[in-house]
């Protein structure tokens, strides 16, 4: 049983991690929109439109810094 | 004779016979009703999303064509830094934008793919329930004005951005409780799996080393949890000492004290009991009541927030002739503004030019459009039907009535959240008198046997944790609200059930709850001479004639199943509309319209006549349908006892006759909201406990003034955001069941007290003497809850339903 010595400390251990991991997600919005990235696997293509900022119109556009 | 009615591809909506638009879809050829349509639907298709139509589980808006220059009208509001949302790090800014026509969560999908693929765009969320979508983004390798233009050429019409810093600040307050009800969750996952062995071990033995090493390990996961998750309850409990209060918190905190503190020392000086467990089991359990009070009190803030989407964010102001958009929150008492129609009025005014019929019932509840001429008033958020108008803005954006209504509503939602946290506040008395019993038992036990001071002080307090008291009462809501869901009933305030109890009247709104809220035909008259028409025919006829028209009044002949494309040449005209009908044409109208010689009666909606170039063929008599089983629910909660009034903002003689119908005697008409207020408040003065039912935004306050609240179906999002109790169904036989539903929910409760309070009370001399073993104790203490549960379990299973049945004779589906 002293097995249990080096079990329940990393149970702590993961334990800790665990918590770290879960305040990681909360900080960075995982929890905010909880609908429509479920859809993302359903819907979203594997090739993604191509960017704006190659079309010639946007280039006309584009905001001087 | 019916005709498969062809519907828009995008926007779900007939398409108008004349109309020969399609989009090309990878299978073929779609139609659609406008080219506003056509244009989002392109658009959709050719940036490879086509996919949205195949999953979206509700139709699209109908664009319109203001959408489309969206982009134009942004464009000018570029280079104004506030309005582009909270600055955060590194030249990002993160804009809260409230988004219409957010349907279902492919629409989420739709907005992401759109927008998150721009330059300059880190990082999109949408929220599918309030339609607010945040975006994080770099202003200066994004224009506004081009994040506007792409949610509107999707469909989606963005509005001005709300203010930003608070809505930031309320999601930063939604984080960190999250956070600590995560840290709390996860903590006390793992000292009850140590106190799991602990227990164990008394019951069958463990190593004293054992023993120490699980204590030390509970310690070292609980001392985290309370300065973490508990310190809120300290933060509170301090702020309410300090001003010389005793708030809910304040035992909460002094049980956590004692508790941690009292585990503590028996763990440094090396015999007794400790009670970690128990610690963060506690900090979990209110933690978890707190988020979700949060979550609710967010979300009745945001709706109160949409109050402004009520009101257009443009406004027409005319300036030397010349008319300009500017955002509506810009204008000022004595500015000029252009309304046109179809379009809704930006401010409070008077009329200088024009006459028109306004729709006012978005805060009147009432349908029918009101005549307004030179010199009337206006209310912002109401709809400009017929003729384009100028008005005179007379009151600042703080004094329209939409806000005056909103501040009305915040002030009274404040008021009542005093019964949000009774029953948390019912646990921590407990929690402090069982410390007290405790402590007076360890006193005793102290100064006769030592030995005994430890297992009957543990035995106190684990036989009375408060875990089935405390699950007594939210045990038996969540099944009978899960019942009530069944049956398309949703409880928002989880108190609201209990205190149904003391409801002795009810106040009913009248358009729109205990009526549809929209025309019916009452009755039909055939002219006498004109016997080759029938019934079903003339209403055929009118159906077919009124079958484009947007006035309320064609709502009467909805359900009339006809074929389109046997109508021809139809005219709108101020009073009526004609149109060919095989062969024949129609007039259908006032009495003046259709040449008939008859004074119109001004009762309900009136009368409407059928008449061709002989004479009148028809009368129709219109008036606002009741809703489904209105009198037979009346009836029935006239049988058990209640009070029954309707209030009403309406004139006298629509207010008699649906209480009439109704056959409720008591009835006040041309109530404004602020009179209907204080009339509950009255009401309640004079000891009575009123349920009011409603719908409008005209009703919110009064909602939340009622003791509980109920909407009906087809309610505004700002009277739902302030009901207890949202009837997602029909029919008014819902209050019946709600109000059954209560009764039988309080005798579960009833009973689950009793046995909690019965147990403990029973039990804890036996433990304090020193007749149970710690152990035994734990045993009982998980049997009390599990019983609490079970018992708790009869409201969701058949029970209420075949109960509903039996006192109502109403069918319950």
């Amino acid at each position: 049983m002293s097995i249990l010595y080096v079990l329940i400390p990393l149970a702590v251990v993961l334990l800790a991690i665990a918590i770290w991991a879960l305040l990681w997600a909360i900080k960075n919005g995982q929890f905010e929109d909880l609908e429509s990235h479920g859809w993302s696997v359903v819907l979203d293509d594997d090739q993604k439109p191509p960017r704006e900022s190659k079309t010639p119109e946007n280039v006309n556009n584009d905001v001087k810094q | 004779m019916t005709e498969k009615a062809c519907l828009c591809f995008h926007c779900g909506e007939p398409v108008p016979p004349a109309c020969k638009l399609t989009v090309e879809t990878e299978a073929q050829q779609q139609p659609v009703c406008c080219s506003g349509c056509q244009a989002v639907a392109n658009l959709i298709l050719s940036t490879g999303q086509s996919r949205y139509y195949q999953f979206r589980t509700a139709t699209a808006m109908k664009p319109t064509e203001e959408d489309i220059d969206t982009g134009e009208t942004w464009k000018r509001y570029d280079e104004r830094h506030t309005l582009w949302g909270t600055p955060l790090k590194d030249g990002r800014y993160e804009l809260l934008l409230q988004v219409e026509g957010i349907r279902c969560a492919a629409c989420a999908w739709l907005i992401r793919s759109q927008l998150e693929s721009r330059e300059g765009i880190e990082q999109v969320q949408v929220d599918v329930a309030t339609g607010f979508v945040r975006i994080n983004w770099r202003p200066d390798k994004q224009k506004l004005s081009r994040i506007a233009a792409k949610l509107s050429g999707v469909g989606y019409r963005p509005h001005l951005p709300l203010a930003g810093a608070e809505s930031l600040g309320r999601q930063q307050e939604r984080r960190d409780a999250l956070k600590r009800l995560g840290v709390a969750g996860l903590g006390m996952m793992q000292v009850m799996m140590f106190a799991a062995g602990l227990y164990a071990g008394d019951a069958m033995g463990i190593s004293e080393s054992f023993e120490r090493f699980l204590q030390w390990i509970s310690l070292v996961v609980t001392t985290p949890v309370l300065l973490y998750s508990g310190r809120v309850f300290y933060t509170s409990a301090w702020r309410s000492l300090s001003n010389h209060r005793v708030g809910m918190d304040v035992p909460v905190a002094l049980a956590i004290s004692i508790a941690f503190i009292m585990s503590c020392v028996n763990f440094f000086t090396g015999h007794g009991h400790v009670y970690f467990d128990s610690v963060v089991m506690f900090i979990f359990f209110l933690s978890l009541g707190r988020y979700a009070e949060l979550v609710i009190r967010h979300r009745n803030l945001q709706t109160c927030l949409a109050l402004a989407r009520l009101l257009p964010e443009w406004a027409e102001l005319i300036n030397d002739g010349q008319t300009e958009k500017v955002p509506a929150t810009d204008l000022r008492v004595a500015d000029m503004v252009r309304v046109r129609a179809g379009h809704t009025f930006p401010a409070d005014g008077l009329l200088v030019s024009g006459s028109t019929e306004v729709d006012e019932a978005l805060l009147t509840g009432e349908s029918r459009p009101v005549e307004k001429h030179i010199g009337d008033k206006v209310i912002a958020g109401s709809i400009n039907r017929a003729q384009t108008v100028e008005v005179e803005v007379n009151k600042d954006p703080d004094d329209f009535t939409v806000s005056v209504m909103g501040r009305m509503l915040l002030k009274s939602q404040t008021h009542r959240s005093r019964y949000t946290r009774l029953s948390e506040r019912y646990a921590g008395w407990f929690v402090a008198v069982v410390l007290i019993v405790a402590s007076l038992t360890a006193a005793w036990w102290v100064t006769h046997d030592m030995t005994m001071l430890v297992p009957a002080t543990l035995a106190v307090l684990v036989i009375s944790c408060p875990c089935a008291l405390s699950l007594a009462t939210p045990a038996a809501v969540a099944s009978s609200s899960r019942a009530l869901l069944e049956q398309g009933v949703l409880l928002t305030r989880s108190a609201a059930l209990e205190a149904l109890g003391a409801i002795n009247t009810i106040v009913f709104d009248k358009t729109g709850t205990l009526t549809s809220g929209l025309p019916s035909v009452v009755n039909t008259v055939i002219n006498p001479i004109r016997e080759e028409y029938s019934k079903d025919q003339v209403s055929r006829i009118a159906a077919l004639l009124e079958i484009d028209s947007s006035h309320p009044v064609s709502k009467a002949f909805a359900d009339v199943v006809v074929d389109r494309s046997s109508v021809r040449e139809i005219i709108n005209h101020e009073n009526g509309v004609q149109g060919r009908v095989e062969g024949t044409r129609y007039r259908l109208g006032n009495g003046a319209f259709t040449n008939v010689n008859v004074v119109d009666l001004k009762d309900g909606y009136g009368r409407l006549w059928l008449a061709d170039q002989n004479g009148w063929i028809a009368r129709f008599d219109l008036d606002d349908g009741l809703r489904d089983s209105a009198a037979e629910s009346m009836a029935a909660l006239r049988a058990a006892g209640f009070e029954l009034i309707i209030l009403s903002g309406d004139h006298p003689q629509a207010v008699a006759s649906v209480a009439q119908r109704t056959g409720i005697d008591t009835w006040y008409a041309e109530q404004s909201p602020a009179m209907k207020m204080e009339f509950l408040k009255s009401l309640q003065k004079d000891g009575k406990n009123v349920v009011m039912v409603g719908d409008g935004i005209n009703d919110a306050p009064v909602l939340s003034v009622a003791n509980i609240s109920m909407t009906v179906s087809g309610a505004s999002e700002l009277a739902n955001s302030t009901a207890d109790f949202i009837i997602t169904g029909k029919s008014l036989k819902y209050i019946v069941y709600i109000l059954l539903a209560g009764e039988k929910t309080r005798s579960i409760i009833r009973q689950n007290l009793l046995w909690a309070l019965g147990y403990n009370l029973l039990a804890v001399p036996f433990a304090a003497a020193g007749f149970i073993v710690p152990w035994m104790a734990a045993l009982g203490m998980s049997l009390s809850s599990l019983l609490v549960v079970l018992n708790s379990g009869r409201l969701a299973r058949s029970g209420l339903q075949s109960d509903l049945m039996k006192r109502t004779g109403l069918a319950t589906t």
